[in-house]
């Protein structure tokens, strides 16, 4: 899986689609994939909770489906499309630190359903996302 | 604004800290994790650049009678190379300017406050100083001296281990002064701290003080940074000025045992005696989370009991010890049931906890 690496140290995979909020976004079928990128859990650091919707929830663009607590803050996770939660990794709630091991993998966060799987398309491409955080990174 | 930087900064950088901002200075927030940090602390060492605290001398023969007219611990009881233990400066309201820690160093005396409240310490005392025509120097030595704080049950092996040997034998909240290392006399050594832990804490030139902070994270001390200092002290029950203490509270609210029973005239004393006479309708607690609780209950969180709301979180995080929610906060003190089940609301969502006594983790 071939990936870009921002300013030496934020790795950005480039098989997903991103928001500006840090979010990841991974078509699979009819379903996306979200979770937090490298560039996000590396500035919460020690995640030690997390809290999410209910599968089931109908969710629009924007709206929480989850919180990270970490040591350093709480975050919020937002859905990056409209549609309804068809599953949350459970497997975080004994073992979030998952999220600072492997954020693109086994760290994911849920799974939506997306009313128009389109939406996706209009998230940042990889390239977009990289320049997003170097941005951030240099003001 | 530009933010003010440790002496260490430099140290710091080659560390790969990542820094964050606390009381309009940069420090390091972290090194690798602040749980990693946490735990080096409990169970072995930790070392922590402390150079934003404040630190301001008094000296003239005035200093002691000026002194004890400001805050409310008995220092007649602080002997020459000994910590007063936490006292504060209260203002008229018997509100706390600052929690602060005296040196009596003979002919003068050294105050350690916080960052936040450096400026504001330092005109305070001016003003009284003025106001009552003392004859003290008061003077401001925050950028002259760095100041580290070593701290865990290994402490006094590392300090062997790089040669400061004359201060193995400090007792708790004792210092020496001019203490020679291998690098050059430091200002002064004290065994004390603010996690729990024993250890010493180092006052004295940057130069010389950086390289002990580089030489013991050489011989295994874990570079530790501001997150875990609060994790840390957070599972004491110590509290931090701007959030579990300020101008509106007092030490009688919040348990902050600051003051000496029986002395008298220092400035907030007739207030404080009033208050203790009246009794207080809140009062400082602690609370744990129940281990299955994700969510970590944070500063202005509420406290309720069967759907009343009875307190405020001042301080909550995550126990890296407890490996759960843990806070503190006031409640009602008709509430202020230690034991008692109750719930926190955070962010619209209720979590059972139980209000627990200080400190929140012991030892062993």
């Amino acid at each position: 899986m071939s990936e870009i690496r921002v300013l030496g140290e934020y790795v950005v995979l480039t098989d997903r689609r991103y928001t500006e909020t840090d979010e990841w976004v991974k078509v699979e079928g009819d379903i996306v994939i979200v979770g937090v990128t490298d560039y996000a859990q590396k500035k919460l650091k020690d995640i030690v909770g997390v809290v999410f919707e209910e599968p089931g929830k109908k969710v629009s663009k924007g709206d929480v489906v989850a919180e990270l607590e970490s040591i350093k803050s709480r975050g919020e996770i937002y859905a990056p499309v409209a549609g309804e939660i068809v599953e949350v990794n459970t497997r975080l709630e004994e073992e979030p630190d998952l999220i600072n091991s492997d954020p693109y993998g086994e760290g994911w966060l849920v799974k939506i359903k997306p009313n128009n799987i389109s939406d996706v398309e209009k998230l940042l491409t990889p390239e977009q996302y990289a320049k997003h955080i170097e941005k951030r990174e240099k003001s | 604004m530009t933010l003010l930087k440790s002496p260490l900064h430099d140290v710091h950088v080659e560390l790969k800290a990542s820094f964050g901002e606390f009381a309009s200075w940069q420090m390091p927030l972290t090194y690798t994790s602040g749980i990693k940090e946490h735990l080096a602390v409990r169970e072995n060492a930790g070392i922590f650049d402390i150079s934003h605290m404040g630190r301001i001398i008094v000296k003239g023969d005035e200093s002691l009678t000026f002194l004890q007219k400001l805050v409310p611990k008995d220092l007649s009881e602080v002997p020459p190379g000994y910590m007063s233990g936490p006292t504060a400066f209260l203002n008229e309201n018997a509100g706390f300017k600052d929690d602060v820690m005296l040196y009596n160093m003979g002919n003068k005396w050294l105050i350690v406050c916080n960052a936040v409240n450096r400026e504001k310490i330092l005109g305070w005392l001016n003003h009284w100083k003025t106001k009552w025509g003392a004859n003290v120097e008061i003077k401001d030595e925050t950028f002259n001296i760095a100041m580290l704080a070593l701290q865990g049950p290994n402490s006094a092996k590392y300090m062997e281990e790089i040669g400061l040997n004359t201060v193995l034998d400090l007792q708790m909240l004792q210092f020496k002064t001019n203490v020679e290392s291998k690098y050059g006399a430091l200002f002064l050594v004290s065994r004390s701290g603010w996690t729990g832990e024993d250890g010493f804490e180092i006052l004295g030139k940057p130069e010389v003080v950086g390289r002990i902070f580089k030489e013991l994270v050489e011989k295994g001390v874990t570079p530790a940074g501001l997150a875990a200092r609060d994790t840390l002290r957070l599972e004491m029950g110590f509290v931090l000025y701007g959030h579990d203490i300020d101008e509106n509270i007092t030490p009688i609210e919040a348990r902050y045992w600051v003051w000496t029973p029986g002395k008298k005239g220092y400035v907030g004393y007739e207030a404080l005696i009033k208050k203790l006479k009246k009794g207080v309708d809140r009062i400082r607690i602690g609370l744990k989370m129940k281990k299955k609780v994700k969510a970590i209950p944070r500063e202005g969180d509420k406290i309720v009991i069967e759907g009343v709301e009875v307190g405020t979180i001042t301080s909550g995080n995550y126990s890296p010890t407890l490996k759960r929610g843990i806070a503190m906060g006031y409640i009602n003190s008709r509430h202020a049931l230690i034991g008692l089940g109750v719930e926190v609301n955070i962010r619209g969502r209720f979590y059972p906890g139980k209000l627990s006594d200080f400190p929140l983790y012991k030892k062993g």
